[in-house]
């Protein structure tokens, strides 16, 4: 299989602090990749480096066969890289329907002399996004919300409409930022269900970092453990768990 | 029910009365009310830079002037006709208003404004100085230019005019925030990460937001100078910078009606109180200050909280969706 991402000794410095040190991986096409390591291992801050929102210096990282190291995030999310963030990110003032178009932004091909301008008032383009929006919302269960604020939701249905958002541009790459932080079992039982229809129905590609050990360790093909900014191992899933070296990182941690 | 029925017969019972009003007013009362149309337009601009965008640039006045100055000069020094006047006015002002997207990359807030403000006092400074062209204090005045039976000479022929504009811009404002355009706007206020994250470049979309804010104030200006018929630098300083943002705050940001609502009620309450400058600028001043304490959305933000006023979701056509998902819910 070609690779749909590569990180080659991708780093990241903050003035002296080096958060992400020379860490490569390479996530095929269609895989599920979990990215694990203790609190400040520099899970998120990788995940910035692939979205472009801080510079790596040196490393490069690839997307879908072109060198993407110094595009900005925008063209990196138009280009079909798409995340969902640690602390669930939606804008209150915003219906879910709202919420998620903004992720639909680059895809709506507004004519705006016709839906500026027309008699109709009407804007083909806003249509068949709005329809994308509720294919979406149907697949994840969804649609009751779709006029509702996010402060009307309850904390797992936030979540999901965020990766609703990340969804329905249907990107290549996903990347879920601690999608289960702070769920219930049947929650991350939901996700962990979702993960794997992604895969199957959708082929998308997911890097997912993850601090609760036993949904990634279920759904990933491959597992990178960083440490300190390192990546100190990779394998399957469980190659991963039984390397001595991982183990003595989570020594103290909480394996749930 | 009664909410639908009023949404859908607001637009058209509110266009036939504005259509009759030059039957029962005078010429100063049809003076005023010419303002207070101009002043809808310019407050749609600013909210959108103000309001949905969350720019805090303070050149809107300039912009405005920059409109006017355009419009009055091609009229009166070259003979050009308002028709093609008019929209030059916009067309001068979104280009160096856009201008002022570039500071807003870098800055933010307090020093976004300090920017804006020194703009539009460098603007103020050459529309008083730079005499050979815009015959400095003395100002320029609008010749009174005949068109089939129309004429500028009249309060009355203005009004259709102004009023016919600024429907026309009302409704692209409407469906321009009711786009994507008017949804990205509302992200990079709220959340820049996560307008980037999701393929919205925030460079073009502030450079574009500037740009028809400016529009809108240029537009606004242009026709302000048909309605006063004579216009002087003064007029665009910032006391009238003051009365763009009492408009759009007081009306209630973020909101078309609060526009609408804004101009009308700050355009005519000074009038009442005319002859006392001191006191209009104190009165401004004094709301502003309570708006801001006491209800930062504004009016329209008080009657969205009390459902007096619907929601404004910026979704094209989002009452026939939900309309459609009832239906399909229910069968």
């Amino acid at each position: 299989m070609t690779a749909l991402l590569t990180a080659e000794g991708v780093t990241v410095n903050f003035g002296g602090l080096v958060a992400v040190n020379a860490v490569t991986l390479s996530v095929p096409a269609g895989a599920i990749h979990g990215v694990i390591g203790p609190n400040g291992a520099g899970k998120t801050t990788f995940f910035n480096a692939i979205a472009g929102l801080v510079a790596v210096a040196p490393g490069r990282i690839a997307f879908d066969g072109t060198d993407i190291t110094g595009l900005p995030p925008y063209q990196r999310a138009r280009l079909g890289i798409r995340r969902t963030f640690q602390a669930v990110q939606l804008i209150p003032q915003f219906t879910v329907l709202e919420n998620v178009l903004v992720g639909l932004h680059h895809d709506i091909k507004e004519n705006y002399l016709t839906s500026l301008f027309g008699w109709s008032g009407r804007s083909a383009a806003e249509e068949e996004a709005q329809e994308r929006t509720l294919e979406v919302l149907r697949f994840l269960g969804l649609t009751d919300a779709l006029f509702k604020r996010p402060r009307e939701l309850s904390f797992a249905e936030q979540r999901f409409v965020e990766i609703a958002r990340a969804l329905v541009a249907r990107p290549k790459l996903l990347l879920l930022d601690e999608p289960a932080a702070g769920l219930s079992p049947q929650e991350v039982a939901a996700i962990n269900a979702l993960l794997r229809r992604l895969r199957t129905e959708w082929g998308t590609t997911i890097v997912l970092v993850e601090h609760v050990l036993s949904l990634v360790l279920d759904v990933s093909d491959r597992v990178s453990v960083l440490d300190n900014g390192k990546l100190i191992a990779e394998g399957a899933p469980r190659e991963v768990e039984a390397d001595p070296r991982v183990r003595a990182v989570y020594i103290g941690e909480d394996h749930a | 029910m009664t909410r639908d029925l009023i949404h859908r017969w607001f637009a058209p019972v509110a266009i036939a009365i504005l259509l009759l009003v030059p039957l029962t007013t005078n010429s100063y009362i049809q003076f005023i009310i010419n303002q207070v149309i101009v002043y809808v337009i310019i407050a749609i601009g600013l909210n959108l830079l103000l309001g949905y965008a969350g720019q805090f640039a303070f050149a809107h006045a300039a912009m405005m002037g920059i409109g006017a100055y355009t419009a009055a000069l091609l009229m009166h020094r070259l003979g050009v006709t308002f028709w093609i006047a008019v929209p030059a006015g916009g067309f001068a002002a979104a280009a160096i208003g856009s201008l002022g997207a570039l500071p807003a990359m870098r800055m933010k807030r307090v020093y976004l404004a300090l920017m804006t403000l020194a703009i539009a006092e460098l603007i103020q400074w050459v529309l008083v100085h730079w005499k050979v062209v815009t015959l400095g204090t003395d100002g320029v005045k609008i010749p009174h230019e005949k068109f089939l039976w129309f004429t500028l000479a009249s309060d009355y022929h203005k009004f259709y005019l102004i009023l016919a504009a600024m429907a026309v811009l009302y409704v692209v404002a409407r469906r321009l925030v009711e786009s994507k355009f008017g949804r990205s706007l509302v992200a990079i206020r709220e959340n820049e990460i996560v307008a980037q994250c999701n393929g919205i470049s925030i460079a073009h979309t502030k450079a574009a937001v500037f740009a028809v804010s400016a529009f809108y104030a240029g537009i606004g200006g242009a026709l302000f100078a048909l309605v006063l018929g004579h216009i002087v630098p003064d007029g665009f300083g910032l006391f009238q910078l003051v009365v763009h943002f009492s408009i759009v705050v007081i009306g209630g940001l973020i909101s078309m009606f609060g526009s609408v609502i804004g101009a009308v009620l700050l355009t005519t309450l000074p009038e009442l109180l005319r002859g006392v400058r001191a006191l209009q600028e104190l009165i401004y001043g004094v709301l502003l200050m309570v708006f801001i304490i006491f209800m930062p959305g504004g009016i329209a933000g008080f009657a969205k909280q009390r459902g007096w006023l619907p929601d404004e979701i910026l979704v094209r056509g989002w009452r026939a969706l939900q309309a459609r998902l009832k239906r399909e819910g229910g069968s």
